[in-house]
């Protein structure tokens, strides 16, 4: 059944002879590998690339999302004093968690409880503190990611089988860039040969899925490898292995946290001070998010990207004694952690701000052209071939039409 | 091997080797299938469907009112090597978390604070905790309430398992104490 018929831009192979048949099983192999599930694949690399630039998607639809600054705005705010400014407007909401997105043109991110035990994130201008607006129950960002990343199928016991069927994708990527750049003989060359066109949709579709794959070799690498990286991470979670150097946080001692006489809270310090005292505890560490404590044994945690902007660097502070009692740094990461704590920045681009995003964005749209490209030379073959075997089928006596372009495979 | 002595003649057949590889497309189904329970799963976390499920109410802890339900109402999730857990919610009263330090959950009267069980997280109009499910727990247990004041005293109380979460009873039942 692996039966196909080759064409006009094979004829390279065709010259030569000696390894002519191992490229013809490499071409088979390499058709073969996305064609069964085109269309999966197809809606994998479409919403990944759309995941990519949700955020700023988000940004342009919703004005809340935005910080914008007034004009008689000075500095942005600290994250005690935006703290501040949201119980001002909301006494009764309890504020769990405030991050800055990467990017200053995004609004302050503040997860919250409300007193009728929902909770919302809300968007928080970072000049003002005023509360612009929450996040709504249609929720793009996730919605896509969830989409792409496991197919929307629910984590019930450890890993979804969603995830499983996406992360698979990347070993037939891999094999289709490998058995892609064995096809195609000197690639390197292929960088700037033109499209050409008025030759038919067929040799127009083949130029153009040879000079974006060139083109996107690295590309293609980087997102197959880190999607493998997505299985293998998943088999070893789901196997209860762990090769995380991260610290447990214990739950702060019962002694450190006081007793209060007339049985009110005991006095923590606030957010700003706890960010103070973990900057000045660890040179480097940048502030980007913190959370409250989330019971009265929990510390103020808190965190941003390190030097090597693919990581972060977190540290907890004991809100009543001032320690910091924990921290997880770059230089505690083990080398094995560096590789693979990059594979997720890598294959999702939010690692470098708008510029790195948009090339990711970019890349996406012309993978999901090379699957519709590839997928439109192989029916154009395919049509061709059906309608040939048809014709020789009817016409059995007499002798195959030899095309001087075609060849035919026979594994 | 070659299709051209294979190709049948009939409709049906010609139809399927052109489409066949299309029927992919039918995956498709698959996150269509799970989109309604993908935004009930949202709505359940944003705390948009209620507290959870079974809910017990008005629960009298001391001088506190509390809400208890469980996230789900199912069997317990094994968590690998950890064993198996059970995610419930709790919420005080509005305006009555005051004096409130910490609230613990598990199975069992406890006999001290440092053994009252696993501490509830987040805000006191929502919380939630893991709660650890050894699989020879009796069905009829009891589940414990505890809470920790600002005062450093302890207050009690409990609610049959089998009401807080009768598919875990149900779930402990089919063990049978077997494992």
């Amino acid at each position: 059944m692996l039966d196909r018929t080759f064409y006009a831009e094979d004829r390279l192979m065709a010259q030569q002879p000696k390894k002519k048949s191992k490229s013809k099983l490499w071409f088979l192999v390499h058709s073969w590998l996305a064609l069964p599930i085109w269309f999966f694949v197809l809606i994998v690399c479409f919403t990944g690339m759309l995941a990519v630039v949700s955020q700023e998607i988000v940004w342009l639809a919703n004005p809340d999302v935005r910080a914008s600054k007034p004009d008689d705005a000075g500095e942005r705010l600290s994250f005690q004093q935006v703290y501040e400014a949201m119980q001002k407007a909301e006494p009764d909401t309890s504020v769990r968690f405030i991050s800055q997105p990467d990017g200053s043109h995004f609004a302050l991110q503040a997860s919250v409880t409300r007193a009728d035990g929902t909770s919302a994130l809300l968007y928080v201008n970072p000049y003002t503190g005023a509360i612009q607006g929450q996040r709504p129950d249609f929720d793009f960002e996730a919605f896509t990611r969830a989409l792409h990343g496991w197919w929307l199928v629910p984590f019930t016991n450890g890993y979804s089988w969603g995830w499983y069927l996406v992360s698979l994708l990347g070993l037939p990527m891999l094999a289709s860039l490998v058995t892609g750049l064995v096809v195609y003989k000197k690639f390197w060359r292929g960088f700037f040969k033109p499209v050409r066109t008025g030759h038919g949709s067929r040799i127009f579709w083949g130029d153009v899925h040879r000079l974006a794959g060139v083109w996107s070799i690295w590309f293609i690498a980087v997102i197959s490898i880190t999607g493998t990286w997505f299985l293998i991470q998943a088999i070893l979670g789901d196997n209860h292995v762990t090769i995380s150097t991260e610290p447990i946080v214990p739950v702060i001692a019962r002694e450190q946290v006081p007793q209060t006489a007339d049985g009110s809270p005991a006095p923590r310090i606030d957010l700003d001070e706890a960010a103070r005292i973990a900057t000045q505890t660890i040179p480097g560490l940048d502030v980007t998010f913190i959370s409250l404590p989330a019971t009265a044994y929990s510390h103020m945690s808190m965190g941003g990207r390190g030097w090597y902007p693919l990581m972060y660097q977190t540290a907890e502070v004991n809100p009543y004694t001032r320690n910091v009692d924990s921290q997880f740094l770059l230089s505690d990461r083990s080398t094995l952690e560096f590789v693979t704590e990059s594979m997720r920045p890598l294959h999702t681009g939010d690692f470098g701000g708008l510029a790195i995003k948009l090339i990711w964005f970019f890349f996406g749209l012309v993978l999901t052209l090379m699957v519709l490209s590839g997928l439109l030379i192989w029916t154009k073959r395919t049509a061709h071939a059906t309608a040939a075997a048809l014709k020789r089928a009817e016409r059995p006596a007499r002798a195959k039409p030899a095309r001087e372009t075609t060849l035919e495979a026979q594994p | 091997m070659s299709q051209a002595h294979t190709l049948p003649q009939g409709g049906f057949k010609q139809w399927w080797l052109k489409w066949r590889f299309h029927l992919n497309i039918l995956l498709i189904l698959i996150p269509l299938g799970f989109m309604p329970k993908y935004f009930a799963d949202a709505s359940l976390f944003r705390g948009d469907s209620g507290l959870g499920a079974n809910v017990v109410q008005g629960l009298q802890v001391g001088r506190w009112t509390l809400d208890l339900a469980e996230l789900r109402d199912e069997a317990p999730r094994a968590d690998g090597p950890a064993g198996d857990f059970k995610a419930f919610n709790a919420a005080l009263c509005n305006t009555c978390a005051e004096g409130v330090k910490a609230i613990y959950l598990r199975i069992g009267k406890p006999r001290s604070l440092r053994a009252a069980g696993s501490i509830f997280f987040g805000p006191p109009s929502r919380m939630g905790t893991n709660l650890p499910i050894p699989p020879r727990t009796r069905p009829d247990a009891d589940i414990w309430v505890t809470i920790e004041g600002w005062d450093g005293k302890m207050y009690q109380a409990s609610v049959p398992l089998a009401k807080a979460s009768p598919a875990t009873a149900a779930w402990l039942e089919k063990q049978g104490g077997n494992k």
